[in-house]
């Protein structure tokens, strides 16, 4: 899977869990940029994640995401 | 030393003048130095307690960074026992004791721990936890360590946030020491607003609601329950006012020099709900929690499904009643909250069904107005010196205790001025939200220069002479 794709299952992801389907992501999507991802439901973005692409990132590497693009990155490195 | 006393008047604008005097250099001595005098001004031998953590968190900063693997994690945990040592020591030993001197004396036994006696240093609570948001930040690799000694001093010392927050983060604060400030006549215009807004509140708003909420706290025995909800709202505005002010002359005399301190205070009781409440009330403590304690218990407890997010609000909320005092009043209020986000979690959807399917114009004021209703109920754990009158009231309040006589005899009784002292609260109350709605984000206003705004300033100014109290009263939060 290449990049763009995994971005655009992320934002069928988001849609799905934030029950919003407005929401366009892009690399540089933080938290702030999506009303309803806040502190709560970040957590249960990274499950559906990891569900969905079947990895598991480690804590260190969740708490060290600075946005979007970064997190496509590292399943970039998971599924190769 | 009290921001609303004559000491302060004095040393405000000799601090902030000298500041702008000396040379850049020596800048940051004069302000620690003011800071240690600032601090010196409740229990001066105090100032050890906090030469200490700044000792250990300083070297601690410097050598995790210079560390690797396992190394760098126990420098970050000594840095983090030393912190929290002291507070357990200072703030929550006597607690602790007490409650096991409890359980020897309920299970028949005379042996019982000698306690503490010992005044709780003012402050402990923010500036340890700012001292270990610096160590952390390091860890995460998010700040580097500070080599300057007395920089680093300052930014656990810096005496406009020294007692009772903002709760800053290295980020934040440490680049703004090394930088230099000129003086810039628009920051000290728009930080003088918001000192004046500051007195504004704790005078006229805070100073004055206290009057009614201590007559009424002190006799609960005699209150009716009417009387004690009426106190237990007029507590919460109290606290709002009383807090926020306080973060407000901070903020205001931080940024006249130069200065740019975190927005502490949002609006909070606009809040629709807890959740939303806790986004904008604290800001700088909730965020310090969300950052270093939830966030990572969510991560850790993710394979437990939505009981794993429950557990983890449940268990900061708990935490950050304690954070506020050793106490059985700030537990409960803290699981309340807890409970309150809990449920929230869970409704979630629920809600935003529901908000869809009801006009706006109810749904958000009614919102408001419950949680309005929740946070100020919750006070009452607050405000009470122990849980056995926690619960009096309580109980008073939500059995309609006395129902006859919903007057308010203890009012006139007590207040100075009786009706005429409640009038001006509540009005400076409506005033205060008010004036916090037009301007939204306090910035803009503090900041936005025109006649309209001078004008203004004068009627603060005026409203203060005719109306504040002046007896020096200690802010809430310092006794944290």
């Amino acid at each position: 899977m290449q990049k763009p794709e995994i971005l655009e299952t992320l934002n069928r992801i988001w849609r799905e869990e934030l029950d919003n389907d407005s929401i366009v992501l892009t690399d540089e999507s933080t938290a702030k940029d999506v009303e309803e991802w806040d502190s709560i439901s970040n957590i249960q973005l990274v499950v559906a994640t990891e569900k969905f692409f079947k990895i598991r990132f480690t804590s260190s590497e969740i708490a060290a995401f600075k946005n979007v693009g970064e997190m496509v990155d590292a399943i970039k490195n998971r599924i190769g | 030393m009290l921001f609303n006393s004559l000491k302060f008047l004095l040393f405000f604008p000799v601090v902030t003048l000298m500041y702008f005097a000396l040379p850049h250099r020596f800048r940051w001595l004069w302000l620690l130095a003011m800071s240690c005098v600032f601090y010196m001004a409740f229990v001066p031998y105090y100032i050890l307690i906090l030469g200490f953590t700044i000792l250990v968190d300083y070297f601690a900063g410097i050598l995790l960074e210079n560390a690797n693997g396992r190394q760098r994690k126990i420098f970050l945990i000594a840095s983090i026992v030393a912190n929290v040592g002291v507070l357990a020591v200072f703030k929550y030993y006597n607690f602790l004791l007490e409650n096991f001197n409890a359980l020897f004396h309920f299970s028949g036994s005379d042996f019982s721990f000698p306690l503490l006696h010992i005044i709780l240093p003012i402050g402990l609570s923010f500036h340890t936890f700012q001292a270990m948001s610096y160590t952390i930040e390091v860890y995460r690799g998010n700040q580097k360590a500070e080599k300057h000694f007395g920089i680093y001093a300052l930014y656990v010392m810096f005496y406009p946030q020294l007692v009772a927050g903002p709760i800053e983060r290295p980020q934040n604060m440490l680049h703004q020491f090394h930088a230099k400030h000129f003086f810039d006549s628009e920051k000290v215009i728009s930080g003088l607003r918001q000192i004046l807004w500051g007195f504004f509140k704790k005078c006229v708003v805070a100073d004055r609601l206290a009057i009614y909420v201590d007559a009424v706290y002190t006799n609960h025995a005699d209150a009716s329950g009417a009387n004690l909800f009426v106190a237990t709202i007029f507590f919460a505005l109290q606290i709002y006012a009383d807090f926020s002010a306080y973060s407000d002359i901070a903020l205001g005399s931080a940024r006249i020099m130069g200065f740019d301190l975190m927005v502490n205070f949002n609006r909070p009781y606009a809040s629709k709900s807890v959740t939303e409440f806790w986004r904008r009330w604290h800001i700088s403590l909730s965020s310090w929690f969300n950052d270093y304690l939830f966030q990572p218990l969510t991560i850790a407890t993710r394979n437990w499904g939505k009981r794993g997010i429950a557990f983890a609000l449940f268990f900061t909320f708990f935490l950050a009643g304690l954070w506020h005092g050793a106490g059985w009043t700030f537990i409960i209020y803290g699981s309340l909250h807890g409970l309150a986000l809990v449920y929230e979690f869970y409704t979630k959807k629920f809600r935003k069904n529901l908000s869809k399917k009801i006009p706006a114009f109810i749904y958000n004021p009614v919102s408001m107005l419950l949680t309005f209703l929740f946070v100020s109920m919750a006070m009452i754990f607050f405000r009470s010196k122990d849980l056995s009158m926690a619960v009096e009231i309580f109980k008073s309040v939500f059995t309609l205790h006395n129902l006859n006589s919903f007057s308010f005899p203890i009012m006139a009784n007590y207040t100075p001025f009786g009706w005429f002292s409640i009038i001006i609260s509540i009005a400076s109350v409506a005033l205060m939200f008010l004036v916090e709605k037009m301007v939204n984000n306090n910035l803009n206003y503090f900041q936005s220069d025109n006649q309209k705004n001078i004008l203004f300033s004068s009627a603060v100014l005026f409203l203060i002479v005719c109306f504040g109290i002046f007896n020096q009263t200690s802010f809430i939060y310092f006794q944290f």
